[in-house]
């Protein structure tokens, strides 16, 4: 059984019901993977912010490299670059930040003066948790491509390791990383907030959710801030509704000094475990 | 024209909010202010300022590849080149192509011997703007589901900055997507300054280092802004800051009243 924890909108709450969850099920043979490569958190919501015990290179990016003795400057590469990375002055330069690596102009040289390198993108990171089950997280290296292979990646990584549960922490938008994060997942916990925001984006990731026909729970963060919203988003939820978060400033200062939530005394702790009575019961029939 | 970036790493630090509370800044102060949600997967600044978007001012385009059956001869080597890993194929078969792995590169209609994939052009995002006197919002969508969202970015930024020409905008703001990858690299290219904002958890310390060496590697100043800066440990990002040589240029305290304004889309009427 595989979960993916996901929001469209950053700052929603994903990584703090993903750790919660993760301790709540600890105990069930579980497995914590943070599929935010772009700004992996879930460590630090567990805690967990000593050295690993395992880091694992990912290679999942390229990048070309130009042989000017070969190159005749015809100018098919730059004008075939979908993603605008390659230039042409005195000779042919490559801007690497936005080079995506998908090879398209080392196979339109004509000269066979591009060969593509690859080229390590990010790291996993392994750990045993304090709470006894493994914590896979992937890192994206700042500057690279490729997040979403890195996903992937991330999550072959996980799988081997044995588990009943699989809890995956997605990082914001609907783009190539969230893609990467939901494919093959059983069920997807959405995180919303209630704003005009938060339920817009809601709605945006719904529709990926949706294409990929994966079924899903909510889960509504901060309800108390606007409770009309809230009243209007549960409604529009109706069976699919997991439960509700409280907005705590005590959350906040909570999480600065590194107090896991499961760990303290606040409202929230006891929302959340409502919440894994909910999901227990829908995804694992209990 | 100065071009400055709001971004942060980190999701829900406040990346919209300061943009728009910036934008509001420079026009109170009498700036050509063009605001550029390049967001794109979740496009919000329009609802900050309790905007609709309308109807699109320009559609973005990306050429997809479709297979030609008659042409076809099932060589596998389209398969074979696709580095997304976004085209199948069984021995015998023709060729699947999967769509949602797919970034549009073109790799596979340049290599295939048989001339036997087509490139459709295919809208992938759309381009709204809104005007309110002197201020312009511009507002770049993706289509859901989109893989390869940061091409969108680019032709978002460059309708901004031919509107910036012609408009002579004193200054272009662009909020960014959270994260670090490919939309927000594009999104920070050529700016003339990034201003990062962050919260005072470790967290917010965390992802504020990865913008912030972004930042370095794309030869990009950047400047740190606070957020909530009374309900966490501000020492972090301090020192994160300082090790990047970036200055924290604000620190916004905690405020119901934006977290109110926020939830109603009236961050104008600050």
């Amino acid at each position: 059984m595989k979960i993916v924890i996901s929001s469209g909108k950053g700052g929603v709450g994903k990584s703090m019901l993903s750790s919660a969850l993760s301790m709540l099920f600890g105990n069930e043979g579980i497995v914590a993977v943070d599929c935010d490569v772009d700004a992996p958190n879930l460590r630090v919501w567990l805690n967990e912010i000593g050295k690993p015990d395992k880091i694992i290179p990912v290679t999942t990016s390229a990048r070309p490299v130009i042989d000017h003795k070969k190159c005749t400057k015809c100018g098919k590469c730059v004008n075939t670059c979908q993603f605008s990375a390659l230039s042409l002055s005195k000779k042919v330069k490559l801007n690497p930040f936005l080079c995506e690596g998908c090879g398209a102009c080392e196979v339109i040289c004509p000269a066979g003066a591009i060969k593509l390198k690859p080229v390590q993108n990010g790291r996993i990171e392994v750990r045993k948790t304090k709470y006894s089950f493994p914590l896979i997280s992937g890192q994206l290296f700042p500057g690279e491509t490729g997040s979403g292979k890195v996903v992937t990646e991330v999550k072959k990584e996980a799988e081997k390791f044995k588990h009943n549960l699989m809890i995956i922490d997605s990082s914001p938008g609907t783009g190539c990383p969230v893609i990467a994060s939901i494919q093959g997942v059983d069920f997807a916990i959405l995180v919303t907030e209630p704003t005009p925001s938060g339920f817009t984006d809601l709605k945006r990731t719904l529709k990926v959710i949706n294409h990929f026909k994966i079924p899903f729970g909510l889960v509504l963060n901060k309800w108390d801030i606007n409770k009309p919203l809230s009243k209007k988003i549960e409604k529009w939820a109706g069976k699919r509704f997991l439960g509700r978060i409280s907005y705590d400033k005590e959350v906040f200062k909570s999480i600065a000094k590194l107090k896991p939530i499961m760990e303290s005394d606040l409202k929230a702790k006891e929302e959340i475990e409502k919440i894994k009575e909910r999901v227990e019961k829908i995804i694992i029939g209990k | 024209m100065k071009k400055i970036a709001v971004t942060g790493g980190k999701g829900g630090t406040g990346k919209s909010t300061v943009a728009v509370l910036l934008a509001l800044d420079f026009i109170k102060k009498g700036k050509r202010v063009i605001l550029a949600d390049c967001d794109v997967e979740c496009p919000n600044d329009y609802l900050l300022v309790g905007q609709k978007l309308g109807r699109p001012k320009k559609k973005v385009y990306a050429k997809f590849p479709h297979l030609n059956k008659k042409k076809c001869k099932k060589c596998g080597l389209c398969a074979k080149t696709c580095r997304e890993n976004a085209i199948f194929q069984n021995p015998g078969d023709y060729p699947i192509f999967i769509k949602d792995l797919c970034s549009a590169c073109g790799a596979c209609w340049i290599v295939c011997p048989q001339g036997a994939i087509d490139a459709r052009k295919e809208e992938v995002g759309k381009i709204y703007v809104n005007r309110k006197d002197k201020f312009y919002l511009v507002t770049g969508l993706a289509k859901s589901g989109l893989e390869e969202t940061g091409p969108v970015v680019g032709k978002v930024k460059d309708f901004v900055l031919d509107l910036a020409k012609k408009e002579r905008a004193d200054v272009v703001l662009i909020d960014t997507a959270a994260g670090t990858h490919c939309p927000v690299i594009t999104a920070l290219l050529d700016c003339d300054l990034a201003l990062a904002v962050t919260e005072p958890t470790p967290m917010g310390a965390y992802d504020l280092k990865l913008i912030l060496d972004l930042c370095k590697k794309l030869g990009i100043k950047s400047k740190v802004i606070l957020n909530q800066s009374d309900l966490g440990d501000k020492k972090r990002i301090y020192s994160v800051a300082d090790r990047f040589g970036a200055i924290i240029d604000k620190e916004i305290p905690y405020s119901r009243k934006i977290v109110e304004h926020y939830s109603k889309g009236s961050l104008f009427d600050l």
